[in-house]
């Protein structure tokens, strides 16, 4: 199971750090802003890793407490946290020679749902292998 | 003979007046300066700094600075605090658009100047005081400054005294040229 959740983990890091990039270039081209300053491909990528690697322990945690309801436990403990994490970027003061700042919630929040959504896409193809059928 | 005494009086008037006429120092403000405040929170910079500098550390008594900064161009890296900074409760920017500073006097104060003038922000002119440096450099020079401001004394925010710090520093640094 612990290999699992790694593969998984290093998985979700990568599909996440991919989406950050083209959103990323997408919102510089769009707005002409550049925060890489502050988020560049280096941050993002020990960004998604760590993020990645955190939520695999935290559902290999509560997988070994909770077993059968571990997963329903960590979606909402996932989507709580990066809900919350919303605060960093809004809260967040740039140096002062960086234009734009109140662009910046608009191209960092965005950014802390791909890990959530990375892991919810590559789940199933590691860990949910029953598929209940609704009669 | 006597139809040259005129003309030749004349140019002698000219040419002697044109020597009583001092030129003014004047200085163009390079893109390069930074107004900043600071305080506990919050802290930030302004641009859009326009207006005439006009300086000579031999000749003070026609120095004179008429400058004005948009205050919509704050920038405190935050911009949910920029939005704040320019709305009613504090620099209402869409109806105080300029903070404005003319001089009155400049004098020399120890290693440096004191300026007196009429500073207005927010709609409301106080005489002030202010300190500053001036440095020549091979370019031009540059002008320093830091100074306290109470916000309250402008009637910023005064609902809320406590919201943020009443009194900030602000820190100038004016590089100029000569045009």
């Amino acid at each position: 199971m612990i290999k699992k959740i790694f593969i998984l983990s290093i998985c979700v890091g990568i599909f996440s750090f991919t989406a950050c990039m083209v959103y990323d270039r997408v919102y510089h081209f769009a707005l002409e802003t550049d925060f890489s300053r502050i988020i560049n491909p280096a941050t993002l990528a020990g960004l998604n890793v760590l993020i990645s690697l955190l939520a695999g322990i935290l559902y290999w945690i509560l997988w070994r407490l909770f077993n059968i309801n571990s997963t329903f436990i960590f979606r909402i403990l996932f989507m709580m946290t990066s809900f919350g994490a919303i605060l960093i970027p809004l809260s967040a003061s740039l140096p002062f020679d960086i234009k734009n700042p109140e662009l910046f919630p608009g191209f960092a929040i965005p950014m802390l749902f791909f890990p959530i959504v990375g892991w919810f896409t590559l789940e199933p193809f590691f860990l949910l292998k029953k598929q209940t059928s609704i009669k | 003979m006597r139809k040259f005494i005129y003309p030749v009086l004349a140019a002698v008037l000219m040419v002697g007046s044109a020597f009583t006429i001092k030129l003014s120092q004047d200085w163009k403000v390079n893109d390069d300066y930074t107004i900043k405040f600071t305080s506990k929170d919050p802290s930030g910079v302004f641009s859009g700094l326009k207006g005439t500098v006009i300086f000579d550390d031999k000749d003070l008594a026609t120095s004179k600075f008429d400058v004005t900064v948009d205050a919509s161009t704050i920038n405190t890296g935050n911009g949910m605090k920029n939005t704040h900074a320019k709305s009613e409760k504090w620099f209402d920017t869409d109806k105080f658009t300029l903070i404005k500073f003319i001089s009155k006097e400049i004098t020399a104060s120890g290693a440096g100047y004191q300026v007196k003038g009429t500073l207005e922000i927010h709609g409301v002119a106080k005489e002030v005081s202010l300190p500053f440096a001036f440095q020549k450099t091979d370019t031009g020079g540059l002008f320093t400054s830091s100074f306290p401001i109470n916000r309250l004394d402008y009637n910023i925010n005064t609902a809320e005294p406590d919201h943020g710090a009443s009194v900030l520093t602000v820190d100038l640094s004016i590089p100029v040229t000569k045009p």
